[in-house]
């Protein structure tokens, strides 16, 4: 299936992590042209180490989330032309609720949910000029699915999940579409690292019997991001070998 | 620049207004029908063309019932009080739309030009 796409410019957000990096180099080779977010230096090293071979075939930019003068800056670099947003951005903040600090709290939340629905004002807005646009929201199965400690994590994810889905129904007759994608268990950065520690008896539990690959998801989000796709919009799709399917 | 024909351009456009007349005591949402996606998308338009910051709650006059209330809630003279949340309009024009709020929503095609003069002016 050969994939068209209505647009070339593709702004990634957290796009250091391994997923993004992996979608960035599948966005190349479909002659996409991504815009990376990064937030410190290690993560831009990270970008230009793993995108080495595609130099001059894409972008980087400084994005903090909570510094809001970096999000100024973004969009004012981005200017009127922004055809695809696919958001990666998370925090992490692990408590049990009833333990947790509440000035870590707000921060999180003000963090990973207000400055998150100001991120898509902004995009919105920009792809409402041309009456054209795409937006993929990287949530998680842990948003349903949390285990303790994991409360913070899901409400940011779930409120996330609610601003997205809101914004297709919103803008969907104007051209601007949304889409959440929801993976279960990945092998590849917190993902793996939890895996590999609790011995692959975890990936029992998924029908599948085993954990997604960068690579699947790169390509599933690329076919979202597509002309194929456009009909899906505020909504949210899991792929996660069925694991939230079952009991 | 004729602002007043760049906005009727742009509603034209926007709320497929071809065969209409419009005047800048035209109403936006009682007589042109807007709605919020269309506020929306105009708050945009006028950002692109006119190259100003726009705020949507600003320029459309949303908060407009809310402040009276606050006003009089805190005991403070109604008029001035939304005059200082609205620096763009006229004493007149405030007073206009204290005069007929009750009637529906009051945005007028000349509080649009009042705004953007008023971001044009650099303030």
């Amino acid at each position: 299936m050969n994939l068209t796409f209505s647009g070339n410019r593709a702004l990634v957000l957290g796009g250091t992590c391994e997923l993004a990096l992996a979608l960035a180099g599948a966005m190349i080779e479909s002659s996409l042209f991504p815009i990376l977010t990064y937030r410190d230096d290690r993560g831009l090293s990270r970008i230009r180490k793993t995108l080495q071979p595609f130099e001059g075939r894409y972008e980087t930019y400084y994005l903090n989330f909570g510094d809001r003068d970096s999000l100024d800056s973004l969009f004012s670099y981005i200017g009127d032309h922004l055809d695809f947003m696919v958001d990666f951005a998370q925090g992490n903040y692990e408590s049990l609720i009833a333990s947790a600090d509440e000035d870590s709290v707000y921060r999180y939340f003000t963090e990973n949910i207000s400055f998150r629905a100001e991120a898509l004002k902004m995009a919105g807005r920009t792809m409402l000029k041309k009456r054209k646009g795409r937006l993929v929201f990287i949530s998680s199965t842990a948003a349903q699915r949390p285990n303790p400690g994991q409360g913070f994590y899901a409400a940011a994810k779930l409120a996330s999940e609610a601003l997205y889905q809101n914004m297709g129904l919103e803008l969907g007759e104007r051209g601007v579409t949304t889409v959440i994608l929801r993976p279960g268990y990945i092998d590849a950065g917190r993902g793996s690292i939890y895996l590999h520690g609790k011995g692959g008896k975890t990936l029992e539990t998924v029908p599948i019997k085993r954990a997604i690959t960068r690579d699947e998801i790169a390509q599933t989000i690329l076919f979202l991001l597509s002309d194929s796709a456009a009909g899906i919009n505020a909504t949210g799709i899991s792929m996660d070998g069925g694991l939230t399917s079952g009991k | 620049m004729d602002t007043f024909a760049e906005i009727k351009k742009i509603l034209v456009e926007l709320l497929d207004l071809e065969d209409r007349e419009i005047s800048p005591e035209t109403y936006l949402i009682q007589e042109l029908g807007a709605e919020s996606i269309d506020l929306l998308e105009l708050a945009v338009t006028i950002n692109s063309r006119f190259k100003i910051t726009v705020k949507d709650d600003e320029v459309f006059l949303t908060r407009f019932r809310l402040y009276l209330t606050e006003a009089e809630q805190q005991g403070k003279d109604i008029a001035p009080y939304v005059a200082k949340k609205y620096p763009f309009l006229t004493h007149e024009r405030i007073a206009e739309i204290i005069a007929h709020i009750d009637e529906g929503p009051q945005l007028k095609i000349k509080d649009l030009i009042s705004y953007i003069a008023y971001r044009l002016r650099g303030i």
